[in-house]
């Protein structure tokens, strides 16, 4: 049995209305994880590349928030404080949508939202509340499946360039850009901050009017709060995602900051605001300098991220877990309902198509399209590995998603995940070896965990 | 080849290629010694060919132009001109040059944009979401970043436009459109109100024929269907077919000072009369006055008002919609010379203002009237 149960007042309701359109512009479901702390909203792309999160905290955000959870009702389960389920965006936002800001008698003042999960009820939906003047109260049910969250995992500590601007004028920079540009390519030229925008299309050689325009826009670094940046190193993103960050930020009036190492490396746009923490994790790409990567594994380590789909644990009997280094974000509870990835495997197929289609296009610019993830059980992914490539990087993911391809009998077996987690983050030597969110298929061919 | 400019006036420009994409998205723009030429030739629709002094969009004393045959012919996508131009509005800099780039001819245009700003003093000491590294003291990234309070902002913005260039024998065989002598020409009244008036008048009738469909739709419910409906149902295809193209307008002007601007249907008859417009002198130097007073403009002239109010008209039948993308050259504010040529085209000579040196910028505009 868990229950969640919290109210927002009119500004926060206008804060997470905000949040849900910026999130809508990553995905189409909205995942929810609630904890006793926190409530956190996250959306993952479909390519994988882009992962957005707004964490709204406790005390500050909500007028009230309760969360409980009892394991009573889940025999033989890990008992997890964390409930998480998945939202079609466009069903809340269209509850939210022109309840706000309206000075009318029926204005909402106060908006309460509930969820109770009970194993025993057949029926669990989430109840939203909206108090309105004059004793209106306007009271939605809604529909929500359960889901495997998956979190990008960035460590910020390893960070090696980032800044901070203020949105008004990122914006500024983005509006020089033309609307059918599609990424971004930063770097530092002597004293200037240069965005270029630039489009991986093929054009056919006659229709050479309907090649993209690029546009480049070199600011001063005084125009940036903080500017620490490796001289002369390109990183791309992709620029939808860049303009849907600008005008969340815009709306919320926090100062934006970019955290990055290298291409190819995720690379994360961060702000907070009245008890909201967003974190944007986005894949970059670029030319990646093999010199800068450990030599133990730069040679077959793939540079991709495992899937955090335990495709090889169901093939092997080893189902020790993926483990992250992340101390960020603890693995979600196991579920006793049967689960279904956010990318169902029939999607899968469909986005590795995608990606190996999208991957001549960018040959000609030497930048490589790179995924957050590796779609599960794809090799097509690793034939396609170019020898200049990165490899493995820090990125790391939540396991959460492991739990799903388990059977309910081998999952109650499992160790508690938190212990594992925190022992493997405190471990100092852990980068050094094979990163820890390797598939375990490509791990055996050291021989390490044979 | 080699072509190299400081924009003198990149609103004026920005704004001419805002009116010309509407017309067609491919423009061929000749690059000449004293003018710049920019023609738009759409599948179907108004073309527009253009000539604009170098001085009017281009600052003569940088301006530099070099090539074998005198000119420097190139195909641009106007709209993206357009777009990029946008980012010189207000800039104290901006160039324009042609260039080279991966074998691809660009029009390179460089924009130094400069702006005050307040400076961001009270925003950097907020570093509390700053978990970077092992920065430690939230003071130190004012150093690496230097001067924080108000002042000039410069930003430089480089926008590539990809071109074709086109060889002088590719343009060779066009050239603009022979028409016979309009009946008449007269200068239109101001083209916020003549677009205003039009883009109404187009909506009814267009909205009136959707309705007539949906009104036609009824009777065919069941229990209502009959022969005597027959014939309406005939009359709806025809509308269903028309409505794909939008409505017709009328215009019509004579030599003494009238203009008239109707549309009609099945259901709806509307017309706007102004008067009192001029209709200029033709230019003495271009011709013999006997040959003038021969014109079928002069002609008409010279007609009374008395013989009739009919006499002396000559109509063309245009769409709407096209002429609304014609008329958003209004946005420059020109004189408008409009001259009919009875139910067979209308051609519109566009002088912008603000021209020096009595150089004139011309647009000139071929509208095909409909048949009826």
């Amino acid at each position: 049995m868990t229950s969640v149960s919290l109210s927002l007042g009119p500004p926060a309701l206008v804060r997470l209305h905000d949040a849900l359109i910026c999130l809508s512009k990553f995905s189409e479901t909205v995942a929810i994880e609630a904890e006793p702390d926190i409530l956190r909203l996250s959306a993952l792309n479909s390519t994988k590349t882009g992962f957005a999160s707004f964490a709204f905290e406790k005390g500050v955000f909500f007028e009230a928030y309760s969360f409980s959870s009892s394991s009573g009702g889940r025999s033989g389960n890990v008992s997890l404080n964390r409930f998480f389920c998945q939202i079609y965006i466009k069903a809340l936002l269209s509850i939210f949508r022109g309840r706000i800001e309206r000075n009318k008698d029926t204005a909402v003042e106060r908006c309460d939202i509930e969820l109770h999960e009970d194993l025993q009820q057949t029926e669990c939906r989430l109840t939203v509340k909206m108090i309105c003047g004059l004793g209106v109260i306007k009271s939605y049910k809604l529909t929500y499946e359960p889901a495997a969250i998956q979190h990008a995992v960035f460590d910020k500590s390893k960070a090696t360039s980032m800044w901070t601007a203020d949105p008004r004028f990122l914006k500024q920079l983005i509006e020089h850009f033309s609307l059918s540009a599609e990424q971004l390519d930063m770097y530092s030229d002597s004293g200037r901050a240069v965005f270029t925008s630039f489009t991986t299309k093929i054009t056919e050689g006659k229709e050479v009017l309907k090649h993209p325009v690029h546009t480049s826009v070199a600011a001063d670094k005084r125009d940036f709060q903080d500017y620490m940046v490796e001289e002369n190193m390109h990183v791309a993103i992709n620029l939808k995602d860049f303009k849907a960050v600008v005008a969340h930020a815009e709306t919320a009036n926090a100062t934006v900051t970019a955290r990055y190492t290298r291409p190819c490396k995720p690379l994360q746009l961060e702000y907070r605001f009245e008890g909201v923490n967003a974190e944007f994790t986005v894949m970059t790409r670029g030319q990646a300098d093999i010199d800068d990567a450990p030599s133990s594994t730069r040679a077959t380590i793939p540079r991709q991220t495992p899937a955090p789909i335990p495709i090889s644990a169901s093939k092997h009997h080893d189902t020790r877990p993926s483990v992250t280094p992340s101390t960020q974000m603890p693995p979600p509870p196991p579920r006793s309902r049967s689960i279904r990835p956010l990318n169902g495997s029939s999607t899968q197929e469909n986005l590795s198509h995608k990606a190996s289609a999208d991957r001549p296009a960018t040959s000609g610019l030497s930048m490589d399209f790179d995924s957050l993830f590796v779609p599960a059980d794809d090799d097509r992914q690793w034939d396609e590995m170019n020898e200049e490539e990165e490899p493995q990087d820090i990125l790391g993911w939540d396991a959460s998603g492991t739990q799903d391809a388990f059977g309910a009998s081998i999952r109650d077996a499992e160790p508690s995940f938190p212990k594992q987690d925190g022992s493997h983050a405190e471990d100092p030597d852990d980068e050094m070896g094979i990163p820890p969110t390797q598939r375990l298929s490509q791990v055996r061919q050291y021989g390490l965990f044979d | 080849m080699r072509f190299r400019t400081q924009l003198r006036d990149s609103r004026t420009f920005s704004k001419l290629t805002a009116s010309l994409s509407s017309l067609g998205k491919v423009c061929w723009m000749r690059l000449e010694y004293e003018v710049i030429r920019f023609t738009i030739i759409p599948d179907q629709g108004t073309q527009v060919w253009a000539s604009i002094p170098v001085g009017t969009i281009f600052d003569d004393t940088t301006y530099e132009l070099e090539s074998n045959s005198d000119a420097i012919n190139i195909e641009v996508n106007i709209s993206v001109l357009n777009r990029a131009l946008r980012s010189a509005w207000g800039s104290t800099h901006s160039q324009l040059r042609l260039t080279k780039k991966d074998k691809t001819p660009l029009l390179a245009l460089t924009v130094l944009a400069s702006e005050w700003t307040e400076g961001n003093m009270a925003l950097a000491t907020n570093n509390d979401a700053d978990g970077f590294g092992d920065d430690a003291n939230p003071e130190a990234p004012a150093d690496t970043t230097g001067d924080r309070g108000p002042r000039e902002r410069q930003t430089w913005i480089t926008q590539e436009i990809p071109i074709k260039i086109l060889h002088e024998s590719a343009v060779e065989g066009l050239h603009e459109p022979h028409c016979p002598d309009p009946e008449v020409h007269i200068i239109l009244p101001n083209l916020a109100q003549l677009k205003s008036i039009s883009d109404r008048f187009t909506k009814l009738a267009s909205t009136d024929s959707k309705s007539r469909q949906l009104g036609v739709m009824a009777p065919e419910a069941p229990g209502m269907h009959s022969v005597s409906f027959s014939g309406s149902g005939a009359s709806t295809a025809a509308t269903a077919l028309s409505t794909n193209s939008s409505p017709k307008l009328e215009l019509s002007a004579n030599m003494h000072g009238s203009l008239r601007l109707a549309i009609a249907t099945d259901e709806l008859r509307i017309a706007s009369v102004w008067s009192d417009l001029v209709n200029p002198p033709l230019d003495p130097a271009q011709m013999t006055q006997e040959q003038m007073s021969q014109l079928p403009s002069e002609l008409n002239r010279k007609r009374e008002a008395s013989e009739g109010f009919e006499s002396g008209w000559a109509k063309v039948r245009i769409d709407g919609k096209d002429w609304s993308r014609v008329l958003s050259i209004g946005r420059l504010s020109p004189k408008v010379v409009a001259c009919f040529i009875n139910e067979m085209a209308l051609v519109l000579y566009v002088y912008l203002p603000g021209n020096r040196d009595g150089e004139e910028s011309c647009l000139t505009y071929y509208i095909n009237s409909f048949t009826t």
